[in-house]
């Protein structure tokens, strides 16, 4: 994607900087999850993909000082997330004490690779399950959602749109764009929050 | 009609702000309150990781993922953030814009450096010559030293100094040569003026008198 809109993340990067470390948690919270894939992609160790990722943030953090906003944030963050990927796949390759998921999945051709989706302690039978009945809840909500509400957050969250260009697209102002996406999102969240409640009561 | 802020319960508002920061919406202001709600409100955490699961999900059913995974995935790195350094990154001084000055106007502040620095190495040796001829009357027990000396080293220094001088602002041996001269006449009128007056010294121009006593 490109420039052309200001970067989303532009208030919480200069909260991080002012030396707020709890909005760096909001970036966190936002990214975690596609960092991760992206890290998964690159390394077939599923245990890894956790640790690779909790490193990422760490280096994006120290480094944040020297961002300087000429890309946006996630495209700064993916970097960071692709470089520390490759270089644990390096020390991978230099120590030979491997684990032994990544042993499993160091041959393609092996008729045993499960090309990475087998699950390990990360990846349990409940966790598939809730993940997919989180995913299943999202979609039956977006259905159920106005053509309005919906076209308004598609346009946001898969499109990229920015409220300008959204009010263009949908002729309205920026003002009933920013209310219908907040609506949208409320009554997603209304079906979600009983599946993101932890299992032992805690709260984010 | 949407409702005005005021009228809406604090976590509705909290939501709103934290729907308007996700997409990069939110004011300064609202920013602030969002951050703050973070800090303060479960309920506020709760309902920015709901939306960002939203917003992910949409994108892909691959970023669904189990809730207590990225809870504990947050609590981890907080453990690992506690010990980090607190960023703090230099802010840019709004108020001094930094203007870019033609190479033309570069060029002459350079060159007025330049010609300061000259004039300052000239002050210098003028004020070392000078303070030599100030001892040096003693040493000849002339007063006129001063008029007849100072005057022809102080020109010698500075047209010594003019040679660094690319601008010629400062003045040239002949220049300094006419200044001499008109420097003497006004010594010799001062020296003059120091004769008589009201500057005159006592006994200088002294009348006998005789004091006539009435006889009683």
């Amino acid at each position: 994607m490109t420039m052309l809109n200001p970067d989303p993340d532009a208030a919480l990067v200069q909260r991080v900087k002012q030396g707020d470390v709890r909005a760096f948690e909001m970036l966190v919270v936002k990214y975690q999850r596609r960092i991760e894939r992206l890290i998964g992609r690159m390394v077939r160790d599923v245990d890894l993909v956790a640790d690779i990722a909790q490193e990422t943030f760490i280096r994006a953090y120290r480094a944040l000082p020297q961002f300087r906003a000429e890309s946006a944030f996630y495209t700064w963050l993916y970097r960071i997330a692709v470089n520390t990927a490759k270089k644990a796949l390096v020390d991978m390759k230099r120590d030979p004490v491997m684990t032994y998921t990544s042993l499993q999945g160091s041959d393609d051709d092996d008729e045993t690779y499960r090309g990475g989706m087998e699950p390990t302690d990360g990846e349990t039978p409940e966790a598939l399950l809730a993940s997919k009945e989180i995913a299943a809840t999202v979609n039956a909500a977006i259905a159920a959602l106005s053509a309005d509400l919906r076209q308004a957050i598609t346009l946001r969250e898969i499109e990229g749109l920015s409220y300008e260009e959204i009010s263009d697209v949908m002729n309205c102002p920026i003002g009933t764009v920013r209310s219908r996406i907040f609506r949208a999102r409320e009554a997603i969240a209304e079906r979600l929050r009983p599946l993101l409640d932890t299992r032992d009561g805690n709260r984010w | 009609m949407s409702q005005p802020d005021s009228d809406r319960s604090p976590s509705e508002s909290h939501r709103r702000i934290l729907s308007a920061l996700a997409d990069g919406d939110a004011t300064d202001s609202e920013a602030a309150r969002a951050f703050q709600a973070w800090r303060d409100d479960a309920e506020a955490r709760s309902t920015w990781h709901a939306y960002q699961v939203i917003g992910d999900v949409l994108r892909s059913d691959d970023l669904a993922t189990e809730p207590a995974a990225d809870e504990s995935f947050l609590v981890a790195l907080r453990a690992r953030l506690a010990v980090e350094p607190v960023v703090l990154a230099p802010q840019p001084r709004v108020a001094e814009e930094p203007v870019a000055l033609p190479i033309a106007a570069n060029a002459t502040t350079h060159s007025r450096g330049r010609w300061q620095n000259s004039l300052a190495m000239a002050a210098g040796f003028l004020a070392v010559i000078g303070g030599i001829n100030f001892v040096r009357p003693f040493n000849h027990g002339a007063g006129a030293t001063l008029a007849s000396s100072a005057a022809p080293a102080s020109a010698a220094v500075l047209a010594s100094a003019a040679p660094a001088n690319a601008n010629g602002i400062v003045a040239t041996s002949a220049q300094t040569q006419a200044n001499a001269d008109q420097l003497a006449p006004y010594l010799a009128a001062h020296r003059q003026s120091m004769m008589s007056g009201p500057f005159q010294m006592p006994g200088g121009d002294i009348r006998n008198v005789s004091l006539v006593q009435p006889a009683r």
